[in-house]
């Protein structure tokens, strides 16, 4: 334990006491706990999975960092590690996990084909990032990100869970609801909060022409 | 029987757990930390833990590792930066994910394109580590880094590198790849040679 970061600055500990007690912020005592055991959901998706579990394993070991075992239940995870190639088939599932989670929760897109789409970037049946569908927190790249690479992600992202403030997070405020609506895969992925744009590209007679844009040209003849 | 199977395992994990201390206490510090405890700890006889405690070690990456890849300029002795890409564009082509954006320089008073990159963009969250721009660059412009440590929080503001990112002195890619800077070099200075031999012998 590191009470250098925990202790707050300024704060005198009389030296028979140091390393018993510590005076601290809720703040930082409330990042410190959660980020020091970030649970990962089990589950992979494509090849980043291998190195994932390698990361897992005594070799890199990260219960060293207190992401001390994989639950494979999504309430009681903490972090999404997205590992691997997200399909369209896939991403229904990936966003109703990710519902369920319980508040705080974090998402890290490990590799290429998470983060942006990877080698699979314009393939028919891929997602190109699952950042288009759930918010991500952390990006590592590499295609796959070696063991080393996902603990630095981790790391980083630990960093990032202690800036953050008791008093702003957002899941504890009362109207908070950050569920994502769950995208419909029919011949084609559709992401029910475009419904809008997808009603205006249909009912349009040049299906190709964004709504908006044929309006004004209407708007443009009338007048 | 499966008890006894049960026993052995647990046995195996008592005995790692026990000899991760005797080791310790009997190579002491530099079984940490160094790279000779590293590879002790990588190799097959290895006794106790085996760990690599990450961020205070890492494993030493070989020489062939790929991760993002970085364009090479050639530092003069006047302390200018002179960029070892043409913009032929070649590793844009080849690129499997289609992650390179170049623009070729303009000389701003003829009009005319001037062989050196005015923007280099790689997206590295789109990038797959193939190695294939370094393989195909005519001018060993392009080569692969070793520093995987760039995850970061935000993908389109710090994961899309420019110039300025992507750039990195000669010194480093012979730091990071010794074996295969030294065959470049030697091969250039043959190549050198062989011109000024023909240039010499033609006039004659
Ligand atoms: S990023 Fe590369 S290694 Fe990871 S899932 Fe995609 S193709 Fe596989
Ligand atoms: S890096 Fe090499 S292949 Fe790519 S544009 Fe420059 S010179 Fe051509
Ligand atoms: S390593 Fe492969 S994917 Fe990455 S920029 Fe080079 S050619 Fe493209």
């Amino acid at each position: 334990m590191s009470d250098e970061k925990l202790n707050n600055p300024g704060i005198e500990i009389p030296p028979e006491l140091s390393n018993q007690i510590a005076v601290t912020t809720l703040d930082k005592i409330y990042n410190w706990s959660r980020a020091k055991s970030l649970w990962p959901m089990m589950f992979g998706l494509a090849c980043c999975a291998i190195e994932m579990i390698i990361t897992a394993s005594s070799r890199f070991d990260f219960s060293r960092f207190g992401m001390e075992v994989m639950r494979p239940s999504p309430r009681q995870a903490d972090v999404m590690l997205v590992s691997g190639t997200v399909t369209k088939k896939m991403i229904p599932q990936i966003v109703r996990l990710y519902n369920q989670m319980s508040e705080p929760r974090y998402v890290l897109a490990m590799g290429a084909c998470a983060s942006g789409g990877g080698p699979f970037k314009e393939g028919y049946n891929v997602v190109s990032g699952v950042d288009k569908f759930i918010p991500v927190d952390i990006y590592v790249p590499g295609c796959p990100p070696t063991p080393q690479a996902l603990l630095h992600g981790l790391i980083m992202l630990t960093k990032k869970i202690e800036t953050e403030k008791l008093s702003e997070a957002e899941w504890y405020k009362k109207d908070f609801n950050e569920e994502i609506p769950v995208p419909i895969l029919g011949p084609d992925l559709i992401d029910p909060r475009k419904y809008d744009v997808i009603k205006n590209h249909t009912f349009n007679e040049d299906p190709f022409i964004d709504g908006g844009l044929v309006i004004d040209q209407k708007q443009g003849e009338q007048s | 029987m499966a008890i006894t199977g049960l026993i052995k395992g647990l046995g195996i994990t008592l005995k790692h757990f026990i000899e991760t201390y005797t080791v310790d206490l009997k190579d002491g510090k530099k079984r940490y930390n160094t790279p000779e405890g590293i590879k002790e700890r990588s190799s097959a006889d290895t006794k106790g833990i085996f760990t690599v405690q990450y961020p205070f070690e890492k494993v030493p990456v070989p020489e062939a590792f790929r991760y993002i890849p970085f364009l090479v300029f050639d530092e003069s002795e006047s302390g200018e930066k002179d960029i070892r890409c043409t913009s032929c564009g070649i590793c844009a082509k080849v690129c499997p994910p289609q992650c390179i954006w170049i623009t070729r320089s303009v000389n701003p008073e003829t009009g005319k394109p001037v062989p050196k990159p005015a923007k280099f963009f790689i997206d590295i969250d789109i990038c797959m580590n193939c190695g294939l721009c370094a393989e195909f660059c005519p001018f060993e412009a392009i080569r692969m880094d070793h520093d995987y440590e760039i995850s970061s929080f935000n993908r389109f503001d710090h994961h899309i590198y420019d110039l300025d990112k992507l750039l990195k002195p000669a010194k480093y890619y012979a730091k990071i790849h010794p074996k295969q800077y030294a065959e470049e070099e030697a091969a250039r200075i043959e190549k050198e040679a062989k011109k000024a031999a023909a240039k010499a012998t033609k006039p004659a």
